[in-house]
């Protein structure tokens, strides 16, 4: 039942975001074209990564609202490491470093401090904004080499590498999240956290590497944003948290948990991607288009409301 | 199961529609023949920017061009800035004027502007000239006040006001920006050889009213004594004004902002505030789509189009 209540929502959020391409098509001739789409896919692919790490949160019943200074955090312990001239791959372990830590401090605090995830990545929100203001002093770190900056203004034929990075990211996320015991874990802890623990499976642990999950993802769309800016801003990814939630609310996951698909976040992620996009392309106000983003939000679980007791029926 | 996939694509479709005809209206300037020129924003809720706008949106009546103003919702969100360049690449815009989110960042959106032979003018916020060479974006003019001289202005001010003897406080905007790092240098620059002036304390509010209350507070709990507090925004200053209020110190602390924000100057005309540094975004504005304009029909324009400044104290707001 919950399989094909999945599909048939996340085959409504496709439908909805071919209809929104359609109309934007409709209005605009600059939309439909091979260098707009290059930039929408380019465009969207922050938010998506940050969403994976957050699917995997909100499926287990949580929440992460650091994600955006994880990544503000992740970003200058990159941008340090590469000025102070370590290679590539090490300024990139330190990147990823810092993010899995941070998410194994809010995972371990969350299963053994027993405090709501809401207060603790709450904390974890302000406690690593401030580290990176802190180890940063408030400046920006910028101007890298060709090499590290390629990982954003590179292509692979005509595909833009951060497009690549995210479809891999994507596709592990997802054999993880089905095809593992791992990922059977995460939607069994967030549909019932106590018959989970009772089956004997350790809660703690698959919490806090449910976490550690997010503060990677965080820290790969730190290393994507670093490279697209030219510089790591300890400002960076302010209100990310609240993109990601929405492209996995969007896109069919269910803020009780246990319910939802990456492929509905990915579709999510997009949909934002394009209204951003197309709001830009027509020229309407920044006010208008926060009005329009909030609308779709409610909208969509408006939609996962009306269809759920309906479902049976149907 | 058929009728539920059903409901959801209905309600989708309506939403879709009902976002087109939010947009419909708006997109309608596209249509006609006028060249379209874009001035993209640090953000519209600040008056500074919706000042520039109007400027801008007078001058492009009055030449016969379209007029297309995009900012991001955050001052500081440079990314979203980008979007916004990179989107508005794509409808053929035959000008940008742009006041960078951040002065090294946004070189990267402007080499693709510059890829499609965009001709790029750079209002406000001067652009970091060492990324801007290394990434090879030229542009054809920086239109703008010269944000170090309003710093060294007001710094002579503070000087002249309090007879060379004050204990000083300072409200810095976010590090790293240029136009607050300039202003700063500019006062500091102005002040440092007069003896009497010490500067007991420097923090950053980060250009907002709430962060201005809460910082300048904290400072007055730290240095009771302080006699004049500069603000690199009107904002901040304002905000300030609200914390000597708070601490019954009306009058006793001098305030000097910058900016002459309306609001500021209702203080400047009450005497709860010293004086301010006025720029003119509207002029920007104006200049900025004048000299676009110019460009796209082919005139040359100056390097730097330098828009004036202005103390307004209480014997100018009366004026």
């Amino acid at each position: 039942m919950t399989t094909r209540l999945a599909r048939a929502r996340q085959f409504g959020t496709v439908i909805g975001l071919l209809v929104l391409s359609a109309v934007l098509w409709a209005l605009s001739p600059h939309f439909l074209t091979v260098a707009n789409l290059l930039n929408i896919a380019q465009q969207t692919t922050i938010n998506a990564v940050v969403a994976v790490g957050m699917t995997y949160v909100i499926l287990s019943g949580g929440i992460d609202l650091s994600v955006g200074s994880i990544v503000a955090l992740s970003g200058v312990a990159l941008g340090a490491a590469l000025q102070s001239g370590q290679a590539l791959p090490v300024a990139l372990v330190v990147a990823l470093g810092v993010g899995v830590a941070c998410g194994l401090v809010n995972g371990a605090i969350v299963s053994w401090g027993r405090l709501p995830p809401f207060i603790v990545t709450l904390g974890m929100m302000s406690i690593a904004r401030g580290m990176a203001l802190l180890f940063t002093e408030g400046r920006p770190v910028s101007g890298f080499d060709e090499g590290f900056r390629s990982l954003a203004t590179g292509r692979v034929g005509f595909i833009p590498v951060p497009v690549i990075i995210t479809g891999v990211v994507y596709v592990i996320a997802h054999v993880v999240l089905t095809k593992t015991t791992f990922g059977r874990y995460v939607y069994a802890i967030g549909g019932n956290e106590e018959a989970t623990r009772l089956s004997g499976v350790s809660i703690g642990f698959h919490k806090t590497m449910i976490y550690a999950v997010s503060g990677l993802m965080s820290a790969v769309a730190a290393i994507m944003l670093t490279a697209r800016l030219n510089s790591a801003q300890p400002i960076a990814g302010m209100m990310y948290e609240l993109d990601a939630i929405a492209a996995t609310v969007i896109g069919g996951t269910s803020l009780m948990g246990g319910e939802g698909s990456l492929g509905g976040t990915l579709v999510g992620a997009l949909i934002m991607g394009v209204l951003r996009n197309g709001l830009n392309l027509l020229g309407v106000s920044s006010f208008l288009q926060q009005i329009v983003i909030g609308a779709v939000i409610i909208g969509a679980v408006l939609v996962d409301t009306w269809l759920k007791p309906r479902a049976g029926r149907g | 199961m058929r009728r539920a996939e059903w409901r959801t694509s209905v309600a989708i479709v309506v939403l879709a529609f009902a976002v087109a005809g939010l947009s419909c209206n708006r997109a309608a300037p596209a249509a006609d023949d006028k060249p379209t020129v874009a001035l993209v924003l640090k953000t519209l809720n600040h008056p500074f920017f919706v000042d520039m706008r109007r400027g801008a949106q007078e001058a492009a009546d009055r030449l016969g061009v379209n007029l297309q103003v995009q900012a991001a919702e955050r001052e500081v969100d440079v990314e979203k800035q980008m979007q916004i360049v990179e989107n508005l690449i794509q409808t053929g815009i035959k000008a940008l004027a742009i006041t960078p989110s951040g002065s090294r960042e946004i070189v990267t959106a402007l080499v693709k502007a510059k890829a499609a032979n965009i001709p790029i003018l750079i209002v406000d916020t001067r652009l970091d000239a060492k990324a801007a060479a290394d990434a090879g974006v030229q542009t054809e003019a920086y239109i703008g006040s010269d944000n170090y001289a309003g710093g060294r202005l007001a710094g002579d001010h503070a000087v002249k006001v309090t007879g060379g003897k004050a204990r000083v406080a300072i409200l810095e905007g976010i590090p790293g920006h240029e136009t607050g790092d300039s202003r700063l240098r500019g006062f500091r620059d102005a002040v440092k050889d007069t003896p009497g002036i010490a500067i007991v304390s420097s923090q950053p509010a980060n250009w907002e009213r709430d962060q201005g209350f809460n910082v300048f507070q904290n400072m007055l709990q730290a240095h009771p004594d302080i006699d004049l507090v500069f603000a690199a925004s009107d904002l901040m200053a304002l905000g300030a004004i609200e914390a000597i209020a708070a601490a019954g110190k009306t009058g006793k602390i001098r305030v000097i902002g910058f900016d002459a924000l309306d609001d500021a100057k209702k203080a400047i005309a009450a005497g709860t505030m010293e004086a301010s540094v006025a720029q003119f975004p509207s002029e920007m504005g104006r200049l900025a789509v004048e000299g676009a304009v110019k460009v796209i029909r082919g005139e040359k324009l100056p390097a730097d189009i330098m828009v004036k400044l202005e103390m307004v104290t209480k014997d100018s707001v009366k004026q």
